[in-house]
């Protein structure tokens, strides 16, 4: 089990931490914008969980961190399908170019 | 932990908190029994009196020695008391907003509106008093996730639903890149608690592990740019106060930006200020070596704040752009550090007063309104010329001209830009540079209001609630104007700001 390095772990986290980015920027549809924003924080919990193991001082807070993180993100989930439920009520879209009614 | 050394706690320092926490039970549960019909504003006032007795039992504690409870998560010391104070107020001032606004279409569900405004509430003097980066975490997501909510309160509304949608994404984004930031923060400190990280990278950061704790520092820092509405997360500002209810949008402007910069203060001093930045001994902290890149994004934040405001018609658009030059100000005193905590508090409680009380103003005339365009201001000294002085002292304050609370707020953070060393003459120029520019917008409105015909001939009524908010910001922006003393012997007298590293 230790024959995985730490820094394997925190690249896996790193890349999907910018496959994330990189979906949370460029998609059209917000569904899919909502599950990048996910994955950036799902990254964060492989960090958190990857330090608490084999970490420069290992230590259980990683852990608890990352049941934090995971409740937020839920709850975060939680709020924005909500909202884009609601606007979808009103304007029959979800895509994100479409929702240009507020802009300079 | 058994239930002796569970009651020994300390449990009086969370007075307020609980407070709030109790309003919120209660005012939830009324909300859910009150017949479909009643009127919710009693709720309203409810909130009130359990945010004044909130405020009234942290005034209690105020002599209250620096003290932490549940393993030093939750700090009672004066940074917290102080800035806390500030959010009480603030939160004061926005519910009587709130019992007031009766947009055309009405709200649907206004108890949600009072039970959510307070968890935001509580999330923000939790992230005042917290030691630790998971309860700072904790604290900072129940006040963004309780202002998404908010900012989407009109649910019919289709300006509101978008900006809330916008606010979810940006939020959820910056979200993620300060958690990121924390998490790399943990993984080289090996625990969450502020002081412990702060102690355990003193002594024994490796020299290969400098850069990646600067990284993790502008990880934060970016992330917490959203709660700040500055550069380079400002983006979100404008469009979510247009689409905002407007005592959301008041609520942002003030409690949401002072609990963003309490954070940053928090992490940023606690953590960084005795990292060292490099392998030698005796170099310069992390902070200090970052400070030029702070400079920089303080400046950037002041430019494009001013003149994006140049081209905008509508108010809170306007107010939005304002706002964040107002960050772009607050900025340069974190970035020069010296003085930081007078400075900032002096600024935020004269930035509260004079914002809150603008939005007052635009919340009377725009509800009733479709749009919110700038010429709702016209002739506004004809039609109610007490609204038009008031309006004129929070224009004039924010502009920065002497007499008024902004002026001395602003003096404040130009000063300690110079006196520092080395002093940052780019950054003081380029602050001086953006308030001359932000007199052309600020003085636009004044012109309407004094200057132009008068579009409707009505007269302006002002509600209570709304009257009494205008009352004490005027009052303020200008006592604190001509006699800054007051506020600042008050903070000298009661508060030592040396407890925040004890």
């Amino acid at each position: 089990m230790n024959s995985v390095p730490v820094s394997a772990y925190l690249a896996l986290a790193l890349i999907l931490f910018c496959i994330g980015l990189y979906g949370a920027l460029t998609k059209r549809n917000t569904v899919i914008v909502l599950i990048s924003i996910e994955l950036m924080l799902n990254s964060v919990n492989i960090n958190l969980v990857a330090f608490s193991k084999f970490g420069v001082a290992p230590s259980i807070y990683g852990q608890v961190f990352a049941l934090f993180s995971m409740a937020v993100a839920a709850a975060e989930a939680a709020v924005g399908l909500a909202i884009l439920f609601s606007l979808y009520r009103n304007s029959k879209t979800v895509m994100i170019d479409e929702m240009n009614k507020l802009k300079d | 932990m058994d239930m002796k050394t569970f009651l020994s706690l300390e449990w009086e320092i969370m007075a307020p908190e609980f407070i709030i926490l109790g309003i919120i039970i209660l005012i939830s549960l009324l909300d859910i029994f009150m017949s479909k019909r009643a009127d919710r504003k009693v709720l309203g006032w409810i909130g009130i009196a359990g945010v004044i007795g909130a405020a009234v039992s942290l005034a209690l504690l105020i002599d209250h020695s620096a003290a932490s409870i549940l393993y030093d998560t939750f700090r009672l010391d004066s940074f917290s008391k102080a800035f806390k104070l500030l959010l009480l107020i603030g939160a004061v001032l926005v519910l009587f907003l709130a019992v007031s606004y009766e947009p055309k279409e009405g709200i649907e569900y206004k108890g949600e509106f009072y039970y959510l405004f307070l968890a935001a509430l509580l999330g923000a003097m939790m992230m005042a008093s917290s030691g630790d980066l998971i309860s700072l975490f904790t604290g900072l997501e129940l006040l963004s996730i309780s202002s998404y909510i908010l900012a989407g309160m009109r649910k019919k509304h289709l300006l509101s639903n978008e900006s809330a949608m916008k606010y979810v994404i940006n939020g959820g984004i910056s979200t993620a890149v300060t958690l990121f930031g924390m998490s790399y923060v943990y993984g080289l400190a090996g625990t969450t608690n502020l002081k412990a990280i702060s102690t355990y990278l003193t002594r024994n950061l490796d020299e290969q592990h400098i850069y990646l704790l600067g990284l993790a520092f502008f990880m934060i820092f970016i992330g917490l740019s959203f709660k700040l509405a500055s550069a380079p997360f400002h983006m979100w500002a404008p469009d979510v106060y247009e689409g905002a209810p407007t005592p959301v949008t008041a609520f942002l402007g003030v409690a949401s930006k002072t609990a963003g910069f309490v954070l940053l203060v928090r992490v940023l001093l606690v953590i960084f200020l005795s990292v060292p930045s490099d392998s030698w001994p005796g170099s310069d902290p992390l902070l200090i070596k970052v400070q030029d890149y702070m400079a920089f994004l303080a400046g950037a934040t002041m430019i494009i704040g001013n003149v994006i405001a140049l081209r905008q018609r509508n108010v809170k658009r306007l107010f939005a752009y304002s706002s964040i030059a107002h960050a772009g100000y607050l900025l340069v005193a974190v970035a020069t550090v010296s003085t930081l905590f007078e400075t900032m508090w002096f600024y935020l409680l004269a930035y509260l007063f004079m914002n809150l009380g603008a939005f007052a103003v635009i919340q009377l005339l725009t509800e009733k309104a479709d749009s919110e365009d700038i010429s709702h201001f016209s002739g506004l000294y004809r039609r109610s010329p007490v609204l038009a002085v008031a309006m004129a002292i929070f224009i004039l304050s924010l502009a920065g001209i002497p007499g008024t609370a902004g002026f001395i707020g602003k003096l404040n953070i130009f000063i300690g830009a110079l006196i520092t060393t080395p002093a940052h003459y780019v950054l003081a120029s380029v602050m001086i540079a953006a308030t001359i520019v932000s007199y052309y917008y600020y003085f636009g409105i004044m012109s309407q209001m004094f200057f132009r015909p008068q579009e409707n001939g009505e007269k302006v009524m002002i509600q209570a609630g709304i009257g009494v908010v205008i009352g004490i910001c005027a009052v303020g922006t200008i006592l604190f104007g001509i006699m800054p003393n007051l506020a600042l012997d008050f903070l000298h007298t009661n508060f030592d700001f040396t407890d925040l590293f004890q």
